[in-house]
């Protein structure tokens, strides 16, 4: 919600190489208390390695982590007593119920919220008896999304709580995850869904090869890169890149990789919507070419990241 | 974390079934198809070749042998073709031959060989018989000669070798069940870490060896269960004793489960699922049921395998069982047995530590 002034993760120069990968290359970032900090890169992008070291899974090669004041790399125990981890897969004990689960864990903390309360933040009354194994992909991921503040945690980490949830599921999870914003409690998210990342996070780390390519407000992001709009469409013939640049009012191209049997889609941004799209009109007739699945829209974080990398994050 | 288990077991049928029901099962299969209720009869060919004496004397004292008022021996005099015979058909278990010469020899006081058929491959024979015989003959050998007294000659010959096959099999069932609950012990580790659990739980504050101990002391409590149920299940339905004292069987089946256990746990550390490492475990569990004196006595093995069981720690872990529970020995008499096991849990952590991986 607000910018609390106080930092509660600090990281500075992380570096993680598996092999010859350099899965983690120099992250630095901070995180304030109370804000929902977003990391959204595509997979792949080194988003896990870097949470799971500041959480403690991970030993680093280099450089430091500092969780709540406490020094992450040297006192892991005090700070996993202090933050919640809802990890990407569910990875819960099959053959206990939800009540069992939830004791379970609480089992594991000096302090900890009532059964009944954590069971209701996800809407898991109805399914209190349920074996894990038997309960929707969907319950199972708000079941451990559950788990990550029973111990009433400072700080939360989820991991890609969507990946996976047909959109309904994924809704009720935004809600789960907005109502713990509500709550102050200062949330870590990783995910390669933009609009997830625009929708619930105060600020945002985009990620690609191991590095923080971009980081800020969603918004500011966006206007930072695009003052213009992007118009979105398809087209049965090629023109050339040369002819789109010269379009009125179009500021930059990106093409999209061609596809067999598909169309290229072709991402136009322009600061003036409708004269560029009336030439663009112009250029199709001329070329006798078919304009179609186009659409005009804001700009948004894929955008920003189809701009620094040239790619689409879900490719 | 030990509740947890505890419940995560009871809805494990399979488990529960290998665990419990399992060496029950071998013990009443086993038990009634080889040993025949209360004492043994065994029915003896005697084959007399002209020493009509000495014939009636031995018949005369086998005969005589008497224990909880049934006759050991039921003796049959005959001719040597038509008993060596009934001894093929399996109606005799041994045939004794009394030699022509032994009236003479007895009365110079010359050594003569009495001889005996039997079938090696009937267990009671191998273990029973023989050894009675040996015992019975040697007396009748002594008296003949008049220097001995006639001493108590049924129960000092017949205590010390009334050892039964259920005797023999109830401590092998054990121990049997000690490894198969042992080295299933590395599989919850290999299926949580293949469920990634393992990882889950390592974002909380949980230490990971209150994991590996929780899941061993509520391995260990099973193994009491099932020692219990096992040595209860032979006593009520065979009357298997447990002579030796509770402590150590306790001590030797802790020390059973933790060799066990760490082979268990040498699996997880290089085998990374569970689809790969059942098939592993079975080929080491199975191989072992059979080599290390489960069932029968490694005796019987066949020399070049000998070499094998005598590496195998199930080998010394039933030995051990055995001898507390059979014959009520003390720890210290059983050395070796404790020394191999230690050692083989060594030298499983020696490998497993430096390999094993939690993620």
């Amino acid at each position: 919600m607000s910018d609390g002034t106080k930092i509660v993760i600090e990281v500075s120069n992380l570096f993680k190489t598996y092999g010859d990968i350099r899965a983690v290359n120099g992250i630095s970032l901070d995180v304030k208390e109370g804000e929902v900090f977003g990391m959204l890169g595509p997979n792949g992008a080194g988003k896990t390695t870097t949470v799971e070291i500041i959480e403690g899974l991970r030993i680093p090669d280099s450089g430091s982590v500092t969780v709540l004041g406490i020094d992450a790399l040297k006192n892991v125990r005090s700070v996993k007593e202090r933050i919640g981890v809802q990890p990407q897969s569910p990875a819960l004990f099959p053959t206990l119920s939800v009540q069992e689960i939830v004791d379970f864990f609480r089992s594991l903390y000096k302090k900890s919220i009532p059964s009944s309360e954590v069971i209701e933040m996800v809407s898991l009354q109805e399914s209190r008896q349920v074996l894990v194994k038997n309960l929707s992909g969907g319950q199972q991921q708000r079941l451990s999304v559950a788990l990550a503040f029973i111990n009433d945690p400072d700080i939360m980490f989820l991991d890609e709580p969507t990946t996976g949830l047909d959109p309904q599921a994924r809704r009720t999870m935004w809600e789960v995850i907005e109502s713990l914003r509500m709550t102050g409690k200062t949330v870590f998210l990783t995910t390669h869904y933009m609009e997830e990342a625009e929708r619930l996070c105060g600020r945002v780390a985009i990620m690609d090869h191991g590095q923080i390519i971009a980081l800020g407000r969603p918004q500011q992001m966006i206007e930072e890169h695009f003052k213009e709009s992007a118009i979105q469409f398809k087209m049965t013939d090629y023109p050339s890149a040369e002819a789109l640049a010269s379009l009125a009012g179009v500021t930059n191209v990106v093409r999209g990789e061609r596809k067999e049997e598909e169309d290229e889609e072709i991402v136009l941004y322009s600061d003036n919507i409708p004269v560029t799209i009336s030439s663009l009109l112009d250029l199709a007739s001329s070329m006798n070419a078919q304009l179609y699945d186009l659409f005009v829209r804001r700009a948004t974080l894929e955008d920003v990241f189809l701009k620094l990398t040239g790619r689409r994050i879900r490719d | 974390m030990f509740l947890a288990h505890y419940k995560q077991f009871i809805r494990d049928r399979a488990a529960l079934f290998f665990t419990f029901i399992f060496p029950i099962m071998f013990i009443l299969i086993f038990g009634w198809a080889f040993s025949e209720p209360g004492v043994e009869t065994f029915d003896v060919g005697i084959v007399d070749e002209g020493s009509p004496q000495s014939t009636s004397y031995i018949s005369g004292a086998l005969d005589g042998i008497v224990i909880d008022g049934d006759k050991v021996f039921d003796i049959e005099q005959g001719e040597f073709n038509e008993k060596v015979q009934s001894l093929r058909d399996g109606d005799l278990d041994a045939v004794i031959v009394i030699p022509e010469n032994m009236d003479n020899s007895v009365h110079l006081n010359q050594p003569v060989d009495l001889q005996v058929y039997y079938d090696p491959s009937q267990m009671s024979n191998q273990q029973t018989l023989i050894p009675i015989l040996n015992q019975v003959i040697d007396e009748i050998d002594r008296r003949m000669q008049g220097n001995i007294r006639l001493i108590g000659l049924e129960e000092e010959s017949l205590q010390s070798h009334q050892l039964r096959y259920i005797d023999y099999l109830v401590p092998g069932i054990l121990g049997m069940s000690l490894m198969f609950t042992g080295v299933f012990g590395g599989l919850p580790i290999i299926q949580q870490r293949q469920a990634r659990i393992i990882k889950r739980l390592g974002c909380t504050p949980l230490r990971r060896s209150t994991l590996v101990f929780g899941e061993l002391a509520f391995r260990i409590i099973l193994v009491l269960l099932t020692a219990a149920l096992i040595i209860a299940v032979g006593r009520l339905a065979f009357d298997v004793q447990m002579v030796g004292n509770w402590w150590s069987l306790c001590g030797i089946v802790f020390l059973g489960t933790l060799v066990f256990s760490c082979l268990g746990y040498l699996v997880a550390a290089f085998v990374k699922t569970e689809e790969g490492a059942i098939p592993i475990i079975n080929v080491i569990t199975f191989p072992m049921m059979f080599l290390s004196g489960t069932f029968f006595e490694i005796n019987n093995m066949p020399s070049f395998i000998e070499p094998i069981v005598k590496v195998l720690p199930l080998t010394y872990l039933s030995d051990a069982l055995r001898q507390i529970m059979v014959d009520g020995s003390p720890l210290h008499s059983m050395t070796t047995d404790i020394v191999v096991m230690i050692s083989w849990t060594v030298v499983c952590l020696a490998f497993t530590i430096p390999f094993f991986r939690w993620d």
